[in-house]
């Protein structure tokens, strides 16, 4: 039997036919939104192979989970959340897992930002989107989880203040908090970055 | 002035627009007339705006094949098996067909035999039977077949017995 050309099917369309259990409808679903779903796990994760990982595994949890999608969202945005949900829960476990450090102790409390003086100067004017990116990234990799992942959904995600508050289980207060202290620590880290050239 | 930590979220909630009009009228008004304010909020928004175009555009590092040769191993792994009946084999068929119906051949066979048997004449009744009386001292003999019953009598009892047929 041929097999059914997916590839000029409308997403709600391939969606129904993984409904019904055509896994090759749901192929070409993942091979639609595959970066944008690795990607977001690599923002969040900071390793390759980790946000490899968790991206396939969002991908099958997506597949079980087909018949909760009732379009209120695109199916793109459905499977983000899908994978900042098991992202988090990685990154909650690593944290478990490992010792918190001094550090980390302060930047829950944001006592060290709260000083920090203001960066008066666009520490990104000017630069190539290529460098722009690479010195972000390297800025990104200093945050700690809580931070990086305030500014990922705030940033990237376009989520209010209430949205990210629900996804990672705490108060709009500490949202508020967090996403503050991890703009000022970047604003200085790309700071220190531009003074290092 | 030095501001509190509160008026320092307000900003930014101001510039994310997340403050109802009337808060967000007095950050307005508060940027307005206070530098300090003024460079945070010129901070942030920087920071907001190098974030806004680093939107990453990561690509996975893996072909379209082999990326989801995985995800389907995995969703094959997690499925539920199928409920359907195991195949059998014909031999095996054959012994379902075979062990009920030669059950039932037995048992139609083993109940015409009976039915046969029982219905000679004379197979119902006793062909030959012995009996001892231990209080009378007495010995029957009776056969059907033949119709001669024989009774032994002891007479005198310590002495022997003494025979009589009946016919």
């Amino acid at each position: 039997m041929a097999e059914t050309d997916h590839s000029s099917a409308e997403d709600a369309t391939l969606v129904r036919a993984a409904r019904a259990g055509d896994t090759g409808a749901f192929e070409e679903l993942v091979a639609r939104h595959r970066d944008k779903i690795y990607a977001r796990a690599y923002s969040m994760v900071r390793n390759e192979d980790e946000a490899l990982d968790l991206s396939q595994e969002a991908w099958v949890k997506g597949w079980h989970r087909l018949k909760q999608f009732q379009g209120e969202s695109s199916f793109s945005t459905w499977m983000t959340r899908i994978v900042i949900n098991l992202c988090l829960d990685e990154l909650r476990k690593q944290k478990r897992q490992r010792t918190d450090s001094i550090e980390e102790m302060d930047e829950e409390s944001g006592g060290v930002e709260r000083q920090m003086p203001v960066v008066t100067v666009n520490p990104t004017e000017r630069l190539e989107r290529g460098e722009l990116r690479q010195r972000i990234d390297r800025a990104m990799d200093l945050l700690s989880y809580e931070h990086r992942t305030v500014l990922v959904l705030h940033e990237f995600e376009e989520m209010e203040y209430k949205e990210i508050a629900r996804t990672m289980g705490c108060s709009i207060g500490t949202v508020m908090s967090r996403l503050f202290y991890a703009r000022r620590k970047l604003a200085a880290r790309l700071a220190d970055l531009k003074a290092e050239i | 002035m030095i501001m509190t930590s509160e008026q320092q979220l307000k900003l930014q909630a101001f510039l994310d627009g997340e403050l109802p009009e009337k808060e967000a009228r007095d950050a307005a008004a508060l940027v307005a007339r206070d530098a300090e304010a003024a460079d945070l909020v010129a901070e942030l928004r920087n920071t907001r705006r190098a974030l806004a175009g680093f939107e990453p555009g990561l690509k996975v590092p893996e072909s379209r094949e082999c990326y989801w040769s995985r995800i389907e191993r995995l969703i094959q792994r997690l499925e539920p098996a199928p409920a359907t009946a195991p195949s059998v084999s014909f031999f095996g068929r054959l012994r379902r067909f075979l062990v009920p119906t030669g059950a039932v051949a037995a048992l139609v066979i083993v109940a015409a035999v009976a039915v046969l048997e029982l219905g000679r004449p004379g197979v119902l009744a006793r062909p030959e039977t012995e009996m001892t009386s231990p209080d009378s001292a007495a010995f029957t003999y009776q056969d059907d077949a033949n119709g001669t019953t024989l009774v032994w009598l002891s007479y005198p009892a310590e002495s022997g017995f003494a025979e009589k047929a009946v016919h």
